[in-house]
């Protein structure tokens, strides 16, 4: 059973990886021309509102049929020549129009740039004429300050009315590919971050291991200010592990990943630096999730180190090895071993923290999970998606490290046979 | 003494003999634990010298000081031609520190095989690492001296896979393979199943015939009598009396001795106890504590510590034990 979700999973993967522009059936992947848009392009994601989405609410219409509004990824053409931000997004509003069944609709005035969100603004029209139910084709044509012109088409059968299904069948067989790419997202900032943490918590856990003697024991055995002084430096690896592992296990994961995001930019501009050495949002959150689980990683390798019979150091020192290949050789391999499983719970754990980062902007799963929640007014079934995907790519997880313990486990059991073999 | 130390030369005495350890008013405290109170020493080339003494008498802590595991914190050792004044620090200490581990190979009680390596790569771990040996070079040498412990057969084998006895055979081809001029056994037979202690004995007697200068930390009294040049007797932080094993364990001079060898050769070694004339020296030991007073009835003895152990050795005849063919008077009996 745990292979058939595997493999299920895999197959999901693998199709949401496939290009999928020119299959696109014309209500279907708002995100298929991301692929292909040179820099500079807005990238249109979503019109708003989606008339499969339920458009009434208790009292009367929420929405009149009198404004369409359009997501897009800019896609650079926010940012101009000398990196500052261009208002409306690089968006030459006045040239922007809207067509609905091929008839380009008259408005009340220019459309307006809307940051509702940061990393996908909303081109919002206001239409002077209203429609209602019905089978309707958008066509949305943005133009930006620099000349670029994007089309885009939606096709929707509208019923216009209240009620409707909870969950949308329609929205997810339309958006789940768009959500699997942030799935992907997730995927990425999972491993590149269990990696970053596990090399932080080696050197962190050497570093709080690095203290073997007190200052007072220090000086009643050598009575030497020379070795004190040599003791001080010794000891600042200890003192930056410690540091380390306290602030960053005791300040909010969700604040760490602010922290670095926002404030990068500033130093960054503290320092009269150009803006784009601004890290992407991306590895703004790689680095607080690295440092964040790196943190937590220490005190599992200590453990784990500390966890390495004592005569081992001692065999090692007997026959001539040095500090280094001590812990190299002989102390690390015994002490991965028996952090592997605790590594992955970790691991198990960040699949699903990684989320937090959504806050930043990056579309990772649950970032995408909303923004398609948003374009389709359907949070009930992306959401769902997103869940769905969190919940497989858990269990996929924990499906290979119950492997990995097996194997361990086997290969003691595949010694012990030898041995007896013999 | 007699024999000026200098680094980095050789020292022959006036009789020819090398001299490979050299310790001069060695001290340890453990904290505000004084352990080692001040120890004198010198092993020549070829020489095994067995220590034995009560637990916590420092016979470990001193095996342990001879190649820095424990850091001395006063006194002078030398082994070989290196020479370290303890208690001293810095870049020189510590080189010389290295130096004399690789001229100390050591065998512990619990083996400290490395588990994660098979017995070959155990071998060769230090040839390889410290000595900078190829490795063609290095695994020839860990399969000529695992053969030479009896091991042929089981050279891939990981520890979890060898018996106590086949690993502690591993411990010391993997310290024989540094070319050690010293080795250093710290009870390696305690951990042991007895039908399994021969084969470790075996090899260090061995060993010792190949010439090799061992510092043996056992009570294994046949291996001593057969193989010791020299038995030391260790209490209280202090080598109480040293000499050929025939006289330590036959003629012991000081009270201590003879109460502890009064008390580990029948309980250990009933046999060798017999072997030994154990009997004899409980005859001329006058117990110290009897002479305060013997114990009133069974009771009072068993309560009264210093005598517990006399009145209970001859209690065992009457059981059937293998004491049988060595009885022994009470402590009582002695006045």
């Amino acid at each position: 059973m745990g292979i058939a979700l595997v493999a299920a999973l895999l197959v999901l993967v693998v199709t949401a990886l496939t290009p999928v522009a020119s299959a696109a059936s014309p209500a279907a992947s708002p995100s298929a021309a991301a692929a292909t848009a040179p820099k500079g392009t807005p990238i249109p994601v979503g019109v708003i509102p989606d008339p499969n989405a339920v458009i009434t609410s208790g009292n009367g219409k929420l929405w009149n049929g009198d404004v369409v509004e359009v997501n897009f990824a800019p896609n650079g053409s926010d940012i101009g020549p000398n990196g500052k931000q261009l208002p409306n997004a690089g968006i030459d509003v006045a040239k922007c129009q809207v067509f609905i069944n091929g008839a380009l609709q008259k408005l009340t005035g220019p459309p307006v740039v809307q940051y509702l969100s940061p990393a996908t603004p909303t081109l919002h029209f206001s239409l002077s004429s209203s429609y209602t139910s019905g089978k309707y084709d958008f066509k949305v044509v943005m133009v930006t300050t620099k000349g670029v012109s994007v089309e885009k088409q939606w096709s929707y059968d509208s019923q216009g009315q209240a009620g409707g299904q909870l969950v949308k069948w329609s929205v997810i067989k339309n958006w789940w590919k768009y959500i699997a790419r942030g799935a992907i997202v997730t995927v990425e900032l999972t491993v590149i971050s269990i990696l970053f943490a596990s090399i932080l918590a080696l050197f962190g856990s050497l570093g709080r291991l690095s203290k073997k003697m007190t200052f007072r024991q220090a000086w009643d055995r050598y009575q030497s200010w020379g070795y004190m002084w040599r003791m001080v430096l010794g000891r600042i690896p200890y003192w930056v592990a410690t540091f380390y592992t306290s602030l960053f296990r005791g300040t909010p994961l969700l604040l760490q990943i602010i922290f670095i995001y926002q404030v990068t930019p500033e130093i960054i501009r503290a320092f009269g630096l150009p803006n784009t050495l601004n890290p992407p949002a991306f590895w703004s959150g790689v680095a607080a999730l690295s440092l964040n689980y790196g943190a937590y990683l220490t005190e599992v390798f200590r453990a784990g180190i500390q966890a390495v019979p004592k005569g081992q150091n001692e065999a090692a020192w007997a026959i001539g090895l040095s500090g280094w290949q001590t812990q190299r050789r002989v102390i690390l391999p015994q002490a991965f071993k028996i952090v592997i499983p605790a590594v992955g719970n970790d691991f198990i754990a960040l699949i699903k923290d990684t989320s937090l980062v959504s806050v930043i902007t990056v579309e990772e799963l649950l970032r995408r999970s909303q923004l398609a929640g948003a374009a389709t007014f359907s949070f009930m079934s992306t959401l769902i998606v997103a869940a769905a995907f969190y919940w497989a790519l858990t269990i996929f997880f924990s499906f290979w490290q119950a492997k990995l313990e097996t194997r361990m486990a086997r290969d003691k059991a595949r010694e012990k046979e030898k041995g007896k073999a013999k | 003494m007699g024999t000026e130390t200098y680094a980095h030369e050789t020292i022959i005495d006036d009789k020819g003999r090398e001299l490979v350890v050299k310790v001069e008013g060695l001290q340890k405290y453990f904290g505000k634990n004084h352990v080692l109170k001040g120890i004198d020493l010198e092993v020549y080339k070829g020489e095994v010298l067995v220590l034995i003494g009560p637990s916590g008498s420092g016979k470990s802590t001193f095996l342990r000081c001879l190649n820095f595991l424990e850091d001395p914190t006063i006194g002078e050792i030398r082994v070989g031609d290196v020479h370290v004044t303890c208690g001293s620090h810095g870049g020189k200490f510590k080189k010389d520190v290295h130096e004399i581990r690789m001229k100390c190979g050591m065998v512990f009680q619990e083996f400290n095989l490395f588990p994660h390596k098979d017995a070959t790569e155990n071998v060769t771990e230090g040839p390889i690492l410290v000595k900078g040996l190829k490795k063609e070079e290095a695994i020839r040498k860990a399969q000529a001296l695992l053969t030479k412990v009896g091991l042929a057969e089981r050279m891939d084998f990981f520890p979890s896979q060898l018996s106590g006895g086949q690993k502690q055979r591993v411990a010391i081809a993997r310290a024989m393979a540094m070319d050690p001029v010293l080795m250093l056994f710290d009870e390696p037979t305690s951990a042991l199943d007895p039908e399994l202690i021969g084969e470790v004995l075996k090899v260090m007697k061995e060993l010792a015939e190949g010439g090799m200068t061992m510092i043996v930390v056992s009570h294994e009294m046949g291996f001593s009598r057969d193989v010791a040049d020299r038995v030391v007797y260790m209490d209280d932080g202090y080598f109480i009396e040293q000499g050929p094993p025939s006289e330590v364990f036959f003629h012991p001079k000081d009270d201590r001795t003879k109460r502890f060898l009064r008390h580990i050769l029948p309980e250990k070694e009933p046999e060798h106890a017999k072997e030994l004339g154990i009997v004899e020296v409980d005859q001329e030991l006058p117990d110290p504590d009897a002479v305060e007073g013997p114990p009133q009835g069974a009771v009072g003895a068993a309560l009264d510590e210093g005598n517990f152990k006399d009145t209970a050795i001859p209690e065992i005849p009457l059981s059937g034990g293998p004491m049988g063919e060595t009885p022994l008077p009470p402590g009582g009996e002695n006045l």
